[in-house]
């Protein structure tokens, strides 16, 4: 699995396309994104071993501001982010994304013929 | 050697931060800075405890004044974390501003032959913050880049991976 994060609008879902060449049809077909809106549904122990039976699996990242006042703000945020740790511990290739570059954090990068 | 961790809120920090001390040489302290105050900081520190069972830590809580505690000499310390210190410094009747802040924690690096700070990365969620909130931020960012500055290792946690700004793994 491909796990991909980084900031909102930080072009994650375009680099991926960029990378294995995929169309927007290809891509909604291979890969899942915004996963941190899931967590309320589901604890992230769950949705992690879920998620990581898919190709690529994208989320955004939330943890990166100050602390929400509004307690189910907060625990969402927590529980993004734990989400986000599972799944890259399950993950073969981890990339941020930053300003449309990627940075590979584990794994090798990800490749058309691959 | 004096580590500094940084990441977003459950990016990983904390284990990360555990796993860096582990590789180092001296008597292992937790240094806890979070003032409990309600059932939401209990519970967070019950998951921390839990977490840090059985890797050898003896754990103080030292919410300001961090070079007060009473350390063993050699000590291999994991303070956890600036982002309370400062809060606790500054917004607390004990404490002493951010200048308090910066102090306890040169003096503690001086004390102990290990240090590894954990540090928040509260800075991407915008600027539209009140006075006091945002002046906490400018404070903490200032820390951040003070103690970055004196590090011999910097890491930004990323989803629990580690992203070396400065110096080389400890693993």
């Amino acid at each position: 699995m491909i796990f991909i994060t980084g900031p909102l609008y930080a072009g994650k879902r375009a680099y991926i396309r960029s990378a294995l060449g995929l169309s927007g049809e290809e891509l909604a077909r291979r890969a899942v994104w915004d996963v941190q809106e899931r967590v309320p549904d589901e604890t992230p122990e769950t949705l992690a071993e879920e998620l990581a039976e898919k190709e690529i699996v994208i989320a955004t990242e939330l943890g990166g501001g100050v602390v929400p006042v509004d307690a189910r703000q907060r625990a969402q945020r927590e529980a993004a982010g734990r989400l986000a740790c599972l799944l890259a511990e399950r993950a073969d290739t981890v990339i941020r994304v930053c300003c449309g570059l990627p940075q590979l954090l584990k794994g090798d990068w990800p490749c058309a013929s691959g | 050697m004096f580590t500094l961790i940084i990441g977003g809120a459950a990016s990983g920090k904390s284990a990360l931060a555990e796993r860096a001390a582990q590789t180092l040489p001296g008597e292992k302290v937790y240094l806890a800075t979070m003032e409990v105050f309600d059932a939401e900081s209990r519970a967070r520190v019950a998951r921390h405890r839990a977490a840090r069972a059985g890797k050898g830590f003896q754990t103080l809580e030292q919410p300001t004044a961090v070079d007060l505690a009473t350390l063993p000499a050699g000590a291999n310390v994991l303070l956890e974390d600036l982002s309370n210190l400062l809060a606790n410094e500054m917004f607390s009747p004990a404490g002493g501003g951010a200048q308090a802040a910066l102090r306890g924690v040169e003096a503690l690096e001086r004390r102990c032959a290990n240090l590894t700070v954990v540090t928040n990365e509260v800075f991407s969620g915008g600027t539209d913050y009140a006075g006091d909130t945002l002046s906490y931020l400018a404070e903490l960012a200032w820390l951040n880049r003070v103690l970055s500055a004196r590090a011999d290792t910097v890491i930004e946690v990323v989803c629990g991976l580690a992203n070396v700004l400065k110096g080389a793994l400890p693993w």
